[in-house]
């Protein structure tokens, strides 16, 4: 039996509640452009431990709809969690037998609430999310923080991609990107976040939304090069450095 | 305290001396002059058919559903009074979502025919309680295949081939003894469905037919036959009508 | 919750220093400040309501077309800068209830009951506030604008103009010296309301806004003003700096 002196001190603050204060298995950037035909998202598929590479085949690109996908850095437990709470809204979708799906907005928007609400009972979920979609034959793109926090643009990046892709993307996107341009303009991305973030695998998928539905790539790694001369001997243009 | 039911049909916590619940066979009854409802299991899937008497001109066509889908991979499709059917179905669906949120994956049928048939059958347990009127035809696919499932307002429940409820059923139940099951495709299975709903139908009143599945060519999800399927089998049915007509 | 101090200040999951534990974090905070700067003036028969436009957490843009002015009508809008999540929930709430007053009382809401629902529904979190600094602006129903200013947690008064946000340092004293503001402590009392015409208020305001995203970093991209008079609203854009 519960002892009630001892269920009263849990809440009377002795003992307290925890709730998630720091992350655990994270996930790193997540990357979106808006083109032409629709969204593409990019993100790699590491699941890192503190410093440890611990799960490198994770999909961090998932589909939600024919016209709605999303991406997640941060606490990938949460975001599994995330995951089954959209799916068991789309089952309800499908028992509602009424042609009705969520559209890509609505799940922005109740995504938006989800994480707000949790950082309101200061159990956050640990999560930076990118919604991409189609609708009425527009592209969207949004982003939302574990604070809540959100916005929508033409070209999104989370986490180190907002320092290192996304100044790339202000420089060169444009609404009206062929797809071989928007996936060119992804992989310069992507490569920059490989170099510079230690948290980034050379193991990568791109998902698409078009009009025509919801494309995940099989993963795939981009070309390096790493024999530059500053890279191979970093110190030989600086004077007083070794 | 004379007359039919001479007092034990009051309650559905009383037995009558030849050991009936009056109060169950009654709710039977209701289900047994409701329209048709007919299911078979097939060689990849199972098809769920309603007649559906049309009450009013008036009526908006597709507005008064008999089939429902509980699960993406299971459905039903209700006899009776149906809004004591759409208790059953919310019934199914919440043991659906929360089996899935526990385990991950779809409710094998066995398992919600089990629970849905627990559910019905509280209500002949309890004074202040009356039986759902309403039988339900649960289609479902899982591991082991496709199974159809019947729950009587008593709380029965049993698998079957294929089974008939409503007016027409010992009729229906005849035709469908005739089809190899074994044999034959959900697409021919919609057709025999659609030719049995229409010789048992009782042809002074209009009706709609409503035939949903679950198999290959439904994706293994369940749902409603689409349009042309639907149209091309009810053509069949009135030929094949006719032909028997011109026969007599 | 009630002994804890909040940080504010960015916090990622990416600010873990390489040197700590793996996993350990410095301490969350369910704040951010988001930036952007709002001026709102009011004439005898005129409001000007203005808002930039750029989202900001840290040293980072996040993005440069997000607004931050809620429009419950034509003749009434909340300009929230501060923490966006919290703003857009404030917004949300604000929304339904003016909604449920125009079921009930069949006519729209004045801007001072508006004012005064806004003060309630920010003091209604005392203790775990909407981080937010807002200003209630429209015409009052003689038609003369109004403007309200807010702190977080809800006490306000109304005023000829009123600037809120990061900006607010730099373009407060400018409107101040412009707007020749008759102190509320001279008596007998004197008429606070804004003299000056339209054409000029406008240019004023959006003279502030230029040089105040000269020298704040959170003030820059655009500023989205609309201009509230009798015969109706205009919503005009004017480009800042990029920078």
């Amino acid at each position: 039996m519960v002892d009630p002196k001892a269920a009263a001190a849990v809440h009377s603050g002795h003992d307290p509640i925890k709730h998630t204060t720091s992350p655990y298995v994270t996930g790193t950037s997540v990357l979106g452009v808006t083109y032409r035909d629709g969204v593409l998202l990019a993100a790699d598929t590491l699941g890192s431990y503190g410093s440890t590479k611990r799960y490198k085949s994770f999909e961090r690109l998932c589909k939600v709809n024919d016209q709605t996908i999303i991406g997640a850095g941060g606490e990938l437990s949460d975001f599994q969690y995330i995951l089954t709470l959209l799916e068991e809204l789309s089952n309800e979708d499908f028992c509602a037998d009424d042609d009705a799906k969520l559209s890509p907005k609505e799940i922005y928007a109740y995504l938006s609430r989800v994480l707000y609400n949790r950082r309101s009972k200061m159990d956050p979920l640990w999560n930076s999310l990118v919604v991409g979609g189609v609708q009425d034959g527009k592209p969207f793109l949004g982003t939302i923080t574990m604070l809540g926090v959100h916005y929508s643009d033409d070209h999104i990046a989370t986490g180190f991609g907002q320092m290192l892709a996304r100044p790339l993307f202000r420089e060169r996107h444009r609404p009206d990107m062929s797809e071989e341009e928007a996936t060119q303009l992804l992989h310069e991305g992507l490569r920059v976040c490989y170099y510079r973030d230690k948290q980034t695998t050379n193991k990568f998928q791109i998902a698409k939304v078009t009009t025509e539905g919801t494309t995940i790539s099989e993963p795939f790694a981009l070309e390096t090069k790493w024999d530059y001369k500053a890279f191979v001997n970093p110190g030989a243009l600086a004077m007083g450095t070794w | 305290m004379s007359g039919i039911g001479t007092g034990y049909d009051l309650s559905v916590s009383t037995f009558s001396p030849d050991g009936r619940v009056f109060q169950t066979d009654y709710a039977q009854k209701a289900i047994d002059n409701s329209g048709t409802v007919v299911g078979i299991k097939c060689k990849d899937g199972v098809v769920l058919g309603v007649e559906k008497t049309i009450i009013s001109k008036m009526l908006e066509k597709g507005s008064n559903k008999r089939t429902f889908p509980v699960d993406r991979r299971a459905g039903m499709a209700v006899a009776g009074v149906i809004a004591d059917g759409r208790q059953v179905v919310n019934r199914a669906f919440d043991e659906a979502v929360q089996y899935k949120s526990f385990y991950g994956d779809s409710i094998p049928g066995q398992v919600l025919a089990d629970r849905v048939a627990s559910f019905v059958h509280v209500f002949n347990l309890y004074w202040y309680a009356r039986p759902f009127g309403t039988s339900v035809l649960l289609a479902a696919y899982d591991e082991s295949g496709p199974q159809l499932y019947l729950v009587e307002p008593s709380g029965n429940c049993h698998r079957f081939f294929g089974t008939a409820v409503g007016k027409g059923r010992q009729a229906a139940k005849t035709e469908i003894e005739r089809l190899k099951l074994g044999e034959i495709s959900s697409e021919q299975g919609v057709v025999e469905v659609a030719k049995i709903l229409y010789s048992v139908h009782d042809e002074e009143k209009p009706f709609e037919l409503e035939i949903a599945w679950i198999c290959d060519a439904s994706d293994r999800e369940f749902r409603r036959v689409p349009a042309d399927i639907l149209e091309a089998a009810e053509q069949q049915a009135k030929a094949s009508m006719e032909e028997s007509d011109m026969d007599d | 919750m009630a002994n804890v101090a909040y940080q504010l200040g960015s916090s990622g999951y990416a600010a873990n220093s390489a040197h700590s534990a793996p996993h350990a974090h410095p301490s969350w905070s369910p704040y951010d400040n988001n930036g952007g700067t709002c001026v709102a003036v009011a004439g005898n028969d005129y409001c000007i309501v203005a808002a930039s436009t750029r989202l900001s957490t840290g040293f980072s843009i996040l993005s440069r077309d997000v607004s931050m002015i809620f429009k419950l009508s034509d003749k009434l809008m909340i300009l929230s800068p501060g923490f966006q999540a919290d703003a857009r929930t404030l917004h949300k709430v604000l929304q339904q209830r003016y909604i449920q007053y125009q079921f009930n009382h069949s006519r729209p809401m004045s801007v001072a009951a508006c004012a005064q629902l806004l003060g309630n529904t920010l003091y209604y979190k005392r203790f775990f506030p909407y981080y937010t600094f807002n200003i209630c602006a429209g015409l009052d129903e003689q038609g003369k604008g109004a403007v309200y200013s807010y702190d977080a947690i809800g006490s306000h008064e109304r005023s000829g103009y009123a600037v809120q946000g990061s900006g607010k340092d730099l373009i407060q004293p400018v409107l101040d010296n412009q707007l020749k503001a008759a102190s509320p402590l001279v008596l007998p009392p004197e008429n606070w309301m804004s003299s000056l015409p339209l054409d000029q208020a406008v240019d004023l305001v959006k003279d502030a806004f230029v040089s105040a995203g000269e020298r704040d970093i959170y003030t820059g991209d655009a500023v989205e003003i609309y201009i509230i008079t009798k015969e109706g609203t205009r919503r005009e854009v004017v480009e800042l700096k990029k920078d």
